[in-house]
């Protein structure tokens, strides 16, 4: 038997880009820059005890997404949708956490359809630790995945080198020493869901007020045994303002060389018809109009 | 042969490390100057932060000189701080010697003279100079890291240079903006003071929302020329609600000059 | 008096500074009198003050990370011809790819009879012009008669070799009239001094000489000669995406120098291809016979 060479890996990312980016960005003085999602996320474990409200999984997380020092997105969504009962929220870079939570989340849905029966949530952060493992952190994406399992409440972290925690409560991106501080200073086991929505909201906002790379609005979302309940934009501490002057332009402002008016609406008659190339009674024929193409010289032949 | 291996961990440890000398650091925040017929405007917002960590949420910027003169700074505020001091110091001695305040176009010249003996280990500043000339003509003039220097209409420096000042480029100059043949194109530099507060505001209203550096505070000092009424300023209703306007007392004898801090809040995230 | 002109005369590198005047000298011009140029310069304190200059500045574009960008300037001209010297400079600087200024003075107005250019770093080229029309009236004072444009000129190279090797960036025309009639040196921070009829400096000047090259001659009249510096700077300015904005154009003449006007490159642009247009409906209609014909 021939001797064959190892067939190249055709799955999944290609790095052969890799030494010519890092060169032309030491040629350049620039790399190509990612969005990075400057971020604060956090979770939670809530309920039990005696608190009166069932076991559950608070998430937050804020909305603003950068590239460097510029705002790209004041309200974008980083609280990801893994499965009816789990959800994702993410931080790094804002293409990979996207990505990554969709892939998952399509390959938990494939492994809960074979395995006839709900997900549990350390299943979706083994996946999501074995993903990002392989890409060695290229895959820039830090999540905390939370959710409600046969089990009972669940709550990881997931760094981008594919290390995991398992803890009551977490937070990370840009702003986790901020929303950590309020988790050290108030949080407890047993909280109410109410207490528990609220502290979560207190830890966001601390990240969106004193991190820069957080900002604009509060998203939560709560997860028990029943199901998630999303709360996107619970909070709206940051509106925008009303402008003090009004910035319409005198019609004409805008100079131009040359002036070309098209009519951009084409009309045509259409004959009416019900039978394919029938006559009909009580309609006359006028011919459409069509440009010489397959079969259509003077008009298309349905029938032909 | 317990030498060689001790010898050989002595190395280990003593590797080289590459030493480099970084004195500057970027404090984010930006400024941003107007000049009026006979006013002129100097407003720079309060925020100061290192990476993606605010230090303060209060520290100044701008920085009356002289009862005419004011001055902004943005860059490194430590290099900033050092900078307004010596400054301020050049001008008490000119004041103790010649018993006058400095005019405006001699304090642009100092400044660019100050900035220039550090060309070979710059001040990490970008300065802008607002006030009012001798003619009694609103002033601005605008600085690189190295002293060199412009009088202009108006100047944006800082983190959101480049998003305020092609607005300015389209407000004050007038960029891109044709007018009816009836109807000459205005000469920069002559909009009434509630426009260019409305302007200032909406600038940095504006950048907050859209730069992480800026926001917290904002500081808008308006120097009046001499004998200008000023109740397009301080009457009740001339500004929007929410800014605050406090009269500065002149620092010498008073020209005539009048200086106002206005200020108002911008958001905090 | 004297001892002003002492305190202010450039000397030797290597003197020793007298430490009396040392107080008020070390924040300006005044440092540069007792001992060089270089003592009253504030260095850093590292093995390599070259090193660390270019390590935290951009001044050509050539190091876009550096935090310190230093505006400078791009395309300037001049030359002489029988009715002096034109002097046109287009007004844009930019720092890395942004347009730091639109409105940029590229004209240095030495004094009444001395033009200096800007090309390079700005505030190296007004820092040490506005120094040399100090010395330029030290000689008056000294001399009783204007400085020569050779004299002045070598001032400035003199003084910006002693700084060679430090990272100063300047490209600069010294233009003049003296008693040798006009005269026109060019004198870099590398230290290099030409003596010339017609000069073109910064990133615009290839465009720049294209059309002044087909256009000089020394026998142009003013209104020629002025149209022709005009018409460089436009097209310099239309290529280059460092030049343009407005073109500043001066004429030296045997009495001093003189500010012609300051014209809007893109109008300028527009006028010129408003007559090439007109010009060709013109040549064409010529050859059809007299009767025109629509070229749109």
């Amino acid at each position: 038997m021939a001797a064959t060479g190892v067939a190249p890996n055709n799955i999944g990312f290609d790095f052969s880009n890799y030494a010519r980016n890092e060169f032309l960005g030491a040629r350049l003085g620039a790399q190509a820059k990612t969005t990075s999602t400057g971020t604060t996320i956090v979770g939670l474990k809530y309920g039990g005890g005696d608190s009166g409200d069932e076991e559950g999984i608070c998430l937050g997380a804020d909305t603003r997404a950068t590239g460097g020092p510029i705002v790209a997105d004041k309200n974008c969504e980083k609280i990801h949708y893994l499965t009816p009962h789990i959800r994702c929220c993410g931080a790094g870079t804002a293409a990979d956490t996207e990505y990554v939570t969709n892939l998952i989340s399509s390959n938990l849905e494939l492994h809960s359809l074979s395995q006839g029966r709900q997900v549990r949530v350390v299943t979706a952060m083994t996946m999501l630790k074995q993903y990002l493992y392989r890409y060695q952190g290229h895959v820039g994406a830090y999540l905390v995945v939370g959710g409600v399992d046969s089990t009972g409440p669940q709550l990881f972290t997931v760094h981008a080198h594919g290390s995991t925690d398992k803890l009551p409560y977490v937070t990370m991106g840009s702003g986790s020493l901020a929303a950590m501080a309020v988790f050290e200073s108030a949080y407890k086991e047993h909280l109410t869901k109410a207490e528990a929505i609220a502290l979560v909201a207190r830890a966001i906002r601390a990240g969106v007020f004193n991190d820069l790379g957080s900002g604009s609005n509060v998203d939560v979302s709560v997860i028990t045994k029943a199901g998630t309940e999303t709360l996107r934009n619970y909070e709206t501490p940051n509106e925008r303002g009303i402008k003090s002057r009004d910035y319409k332009f005198r019609r004409g402002t805008t100079a131009w060389l040359k002036e070309n008016v098209r009519d951009l609406v084409v009309s045509e008659e259409v004959k009416v018809t019900m039978g394919a190339g029938k006559a009909q009674q009580g309609t006359t024929d006028r011919p459409v109009a069509v440009g010489a193409g397959p079969g259509g010289e003077e008009g298309m032949d349905l029938d032909a | 042969m317990a030498l060689f291996a001790a010898s050989a961990q002595q190395e280990a440890v003593a590797a080289p490390i590459q030493h480099r000398f970084d004195p500057y650091e970027d404090n984010g925040g930006t400024i941003l100057s107007i000049a009026g017929a006979d006013f002129s405007v100097i407003a720079g917002d309060t925020r100061q932060s290192q990476g993606y960590n605010i230090q303060t949420r209060y520290a100044r910027k701008v920085w009356q000189l002289t009862d005419k003169v004011v001055l902004a700074t943005n860059g490194f505020a430590a290099d900033g701080a050092n900078f307004v001091k010596k400054v301020k110091q050049r001008l008490e001695w000119y004041e103790n010697a010649h018993q006058k305040q400095m005019s405006i176009k001699s304090i642009a010249r100092m400044i660019q003279t100050m900035l220039y003996a550090k060309r070979f280990f710059p001040y990490y500043v970008y300065n802008i100079l607002g006030g009012i000339e001798e003619d009694g003509t609103g002033a601005v003039y605008s600085f690189d890291p190295v002293g060199s220097y412009e009088r202009e209409a108006c100047r944006a420096a800082g983190a959101a240079q480049s998003l305020i000042q092609p607005f300015l480029d389209n407000q004050i100059y007038f960029r891109n903006q044709t007018f009816p043949a009836d109807q000459p194109k205005p000469i920069p530099g002559n909009l009434p003071l509630g426009t260019v507060l409305g302007l200032v505001i909406d600038s940095f209203t504006s950048a907050t929302e859209r730069h992480i550096e800026v926001g917290d505070g904002l500081e808008m000092y308006v120097v009046m020329a001499k004998g200008r009424a000023v109740d397009d300023l301080t009457s009740k209703g001339a500004l929007p609600e929410g800014v605050v306007v406090e009269e500065l007392g002149p620092l010498g004898e008073g020209g005539g000059e009048r200086t106002f801090l206005v200020r108002r809040t911008l958001k905090r995230d | 008096m004297d001892t002003l002109v002492a305190q202010l005369a450039p000397s030797r590198r290597g003197d020793e500074g007298s430490s009396s005047t040392a107080e008020w000298a070390n924040n300006g011009y005044g440092n540069l009198d007792a001992s060089g140029a270089v003592a009253g310069m504030d260095v850093p304190g590292v093995p390599d003050p070259l090193a660390f200059l270019s390590m935290h500045t951009d001044s050509m574009s050539t190091n876009p990370q550096a935090k310190i960008k230093l505006a400078h300037g791009t395309t300037t001209l001049a030359f002489r011809f029988k009715g002096g010297i034109i002097v046109a400079v287009d007004s844009r600087a930019t720092a890395g790819s942004y347009i730091a200024s639109g409105t940029v003075k590229k004209v240095i107005e030495i004094n009444p009879y001395l033009l200096g250019t800007m090309a390079g770093g700005a505030a190296d080229c007004q820092y040490w012009e506005t120094y040399l029309g100090m010395q330029c009236r030290l000689h008056e004072l000294r001399n009783k008669e204007r400085i020569s444009v050779a004299a002045a000129s070598k001032i400035l190279s003199n003084l910006v070799y002693q700084y060679k090797g430090m990272g100063l960036s300047m490209g600069t025309m010294i233009c003049g009239w003296d008693k040798t009639g006009p005269a026109l040196f060019y004198v870099d921070s590398d230290g290099q001094r030409l003596k010339g009829d017609l000069f073109s400096v910064g990133s615009g000047s290839t465009f720049a000489y294209g059309v002044l090259d087909q256009g000089y001659k020394w026998d142009l009249s003013d209104e020629e000669a002025q149209e022709l510096g005009r018409r460089s700077i436009v097209a310099a300015g239309h290529r280059d995406a460092y030049s343009g904005n407005t073109v500043n154009l001066f004429h030296v003449r045997e009495n001093g120098w003189e500010f012609i006007k300051n014209y809007d490159l893109s109008e300028l642009w527009y006028e010129y291809e408003e007559k090439k247009k007109a010009d060709l409906a013109a040549a064409s209609a010529a050859a059809a016979g007299g009767v025109p014909i629509d070229v749109e």
